[in-house]
């Protein structure tokens, strides 16, 4: 399994090539040969192709933040479904996923909405649902207000088409 | 796995004016489940006091291993009934460790009308003797109970799933080779002496335990015999005569403690693997679900954000994470064990339906136990979705659930209404535990649909007579007839006739159904198979 990083920023691949005797990585295609030797909390110590080398090393969710040789260094791992998620646009338009009735309406057409803002709330089969902007953008109308009854599929708001879709 | 995201935000007004609606209603909770242990009449406790006999909950202290959990069952059993008068149904039932083995415990409450059996006592040993049979899990009966009480004797005794269910399943419990232990504190008479004589085990205190068919004043009335209770069935007669019990004890102390010593000789059962990592608590504070769970039932809430409260890590692997999305199913750990989870986020579709129904069949093939997490209105009604088979879809997921090998188990979030409590593994449906959450509410349908439905039945019915409709009379029937179905709606109501195994907080859902997985896996999987499912 290869795995994506990025080391202030720049992508780098990184694959491990052996576990034993020692732990080799091949980085952008170059291999190098790692060893923990020790360390105390989160200062750490190791031998990199045969150098040994003290750094601090902290750690935040998918974030490892590094001190070394006086500079700070960030890695971060890249999550392939992060990322395959960032690049899925939601659709403008808003549409109620079962027959009901509205009971409030949130926002007004200009409003910027970012993704997960509730625009209306309807009431079906007892149940209050939210419905929500699938993507950041401007409110472009509202179809529905309070009270109005509607059927599955139909379109109760929309969001103004994106300028630059290359955004 | 991936750790859920939660979008509760913890500062908003909404989840202030939740939190504080979801802690009153577990404060009023904790109170009434306070009162149902303690609160007892000074005369019954004078009672216990004058025979040297111990309460039964500081029983329940000597007798559990220190330091480990009791998960009390039903604690609020009959709240809604006999006027208050049998708190918890006068039945302490729980799972616990005792010598190291996971037990389930059966204690009669003597503190309350010298521990008489109500009605609902009797389900309630009957449920917990149940439990004990489908998980394998070892009991101990702690007797002290006057028997049945007489005056509601025709809701007791004779019918299939009354008292001599009790006997039925101590037999097969026998049969089974699951142990069980009596310790004889108070007199067991007639079917109540059947506890500890189909006990593997027994233990019978002196002066006070006794054991008989008929009590010296039954004798005296049918033979004219006069005998005292300690001769006709005391320690010292069963254990040297009769051989009826086998240990006697000088006090309820001693008696305990050969208890604890009889059950370290017993085998430690094995549990069926179920995969399982190490546990580590949610990354989100199940304090949280307070802000979480709806003032208004009508409001709702994203399961997601209930589960990344429950499950180890908050990581959860979504199953068709864009399909069917009125049911969230998906792959997480809880105390450890792998368990798949099916929680509502709105009424199911067809779509939700056939996903969950394909869900469970996966967790079948993979020997994982199933977390059912309701909030559910329903399936979907009206013409479209019938025309699209809701009936037959619906169907599909009751048919998997139902005949999932397995175990399952259930926790009553929110709402509970219609078939959706069906398909969701309903009380009907032999999940091996069901807990309850204090804000929740079960019934055929909701109270605002039923007090209409019942009004609109009056008015045909009053057309039909040739009787002008009166508006007042339906406004006022629809008001009496809403309250009484609210009334019937609470989880307090469900709770006192045990159509659940008890409400809990919600923030201790997690290590009750941690404590219920666990006990669940000594029994050993069922038989996989499905009955025709219509496609």
């Amino acid at each position: 399994m290869k795995l994506k990083l990025r080391l202030n920023g720049t992508p780098h691949e990184m694959d491990i090539a052996a576990l034993k005797p020692d732990l080799e990585l091949r980085i952008d295609g170059r291999s190098h040969a790692l060893r923990e030797t020790g360390g105390i909390g989160a200062l750490r110590r190791a031998r990199i192709d045969g150098e040994d080398i003290a750094y601090h090393q902290a750690r935040s969710g998918n974030r490892a933040f590094l001190h070394l040789g006086g500079r700070n260094w960030i890695v971060e791992f890249v999550d392939p479904r992060d990322a395959a998620r960032e690049k899925v646009q939601g659709s403008g338009d808003i549409r109620a996923p079962m027959p009901g009735v509205v009971v409030s309406v949130e926002k007004q057409p200009g409003d910027p909405v970012t993704a997960g803002d509730t625009i209306l709330t309807i009431e079906s089969m007892k149940l209050q649902t939210n419905l929500t902007a699938e993507r950041d953008g401007v409110l472009a109308e509202i179809l529905k207000s309070e009270g109005d009854v509607f059927e599955k599929g139909a379109i109760v708001a929309r969001l103004q088409e994106e300028e630059d879709s290359d955004a | 796995m991936r750790r859920i995201t939660s979008a509760i935000n913890t500062a908003s007004a909404e989840f202030k004016t939740r939190a504080a609606c979801n802690r009153a209603r577990v404060a009023e909770f904790r109170e009434m489940q306070r009162a149902a242990r303690d609160d007892r009449p000074e005369r019954d406790i004078r009672r216990l006091e004058k025979h040297g006999k111990m309460r039964p909950r500081e029983r329940l202290e000597l007798l559990l291993d220190p330091g480990t959990p009791f998960l009390e069952l039903s604690s609020l059993a009959a709240n809604t009934e006999y006027d208050g008068e049998s708190p918890g149904a006068s039945i302490i039932t729980g799972l616990g460790i005792v010598s190291g083995r996971e037990v389930i415990i059966h204690a009669d409450d003597s503190s309350v009308k010298g521990g008489a059996w109500y009605p609902l006592s009797v389900k309630k040993i009957v449920r917990c003797l149940d439990i004990a049979l489908e998980n394998h899990l070892p009991v101990i009966h702690l007797c002290d109970s006057a028997g049945g009480f007489l005056p509601l004797q025709n809701q007791v005794f004779a019918d299939r799933y009354m008292a001599g269910r009790i006997f039925r399943n101590q037999c097969l419990l026998s049969k089974a080779g699951i142990k069980q232990l009596a310790l004889v504190f108070g007199q067991c008479t007639a079917g109540g002496a059947y506890v500890p004589g189909l006990s593997d085990y027994n233990v019978i205190v002196r002066g006070t335990g006794a054991v008989f068919l008929g009590g010296p004043p039954l004798v005296k009335a049918a033979t004219g015999e006069e005998v005292t209770a300690e001769e006709l069935g005391g320690a010292e007669m069963h254990t040297s005569v009769s051989g009826t019990c086998d240990y006697p004890a000088e006090t309820e102390e001693e008696a305990i403690a050969i208890g604890r010593e009889i059950v370290q000789q017993w085998e430690k059962p094995k549990k069926w693997e179920c995969q399982r990592d190490d546990p580590v608590p949610p990354h989100y504070d199940p304090q949280d679900l307070y802000g979480i769970l709806p003032d208004d039932i009508k409001k709702g809430f994203d399961m997601r954000e209930v589960i990344a409260r429950i499950v180890d890590g908050s990581r959860f692997h979504e199953y068709q994470p864009d399909y069917g999305t009125t049911l969230v199913c998906g792959f997480a750990n809880i105390w450890g064990w792998k368990v798949g989870v099916l929680g509502n986020n709105g009424v199911l579709f067809n779509d939700s339906a056939l996903k969950g129904a394909h869900f469970i069949e996966l967790c079948n093939q993979n020997n994982t136990p199933l977390v059912f997490l309701q909030n559910i209105t329903g399936y979907m009604i009206g013409r479209e979705y019938e025309r699209d088979g809701i009936t037959k879809d619906g169907a599909k997921m009751i048919m998997a659930m139902t005949c999932s090998h397995v175990p399952k188990f259930t926790v009553m979030c929110n709402g509970s209404f219609g078939a959706g409590n069906y398909g969701m593994c309903g009380r009907a449906f032999d999940g091996r535990f069901m807990f309850a959450w204090p804000n929740s509410q079960i019934g055929v349908m909701g109270g605002e649909q039923a007090a209409n439905t019942l009004a609109d039945v009056k008015a045909a019915q009053m057309k039909r007579n040739g009787e002008e409709v009166d508006d007042t009379v339906l406004e006022e029937l629809r008001e009496t007839t809403g309250r009484a179905y609210m009334e019937q709606l609470s989880a307090y109501y469900a709770t006192s006739h045990l159509w659940d195994d008890g409400i809990i907080d919600p923030v201790d859902t997690r290590n009750a159904l941690g404590m219920a997985i666990t006990s669940a896996l000594n029994a050993p999987l069922g038989t996989p198979g499905y009955g025709v499912l219509r496609l």
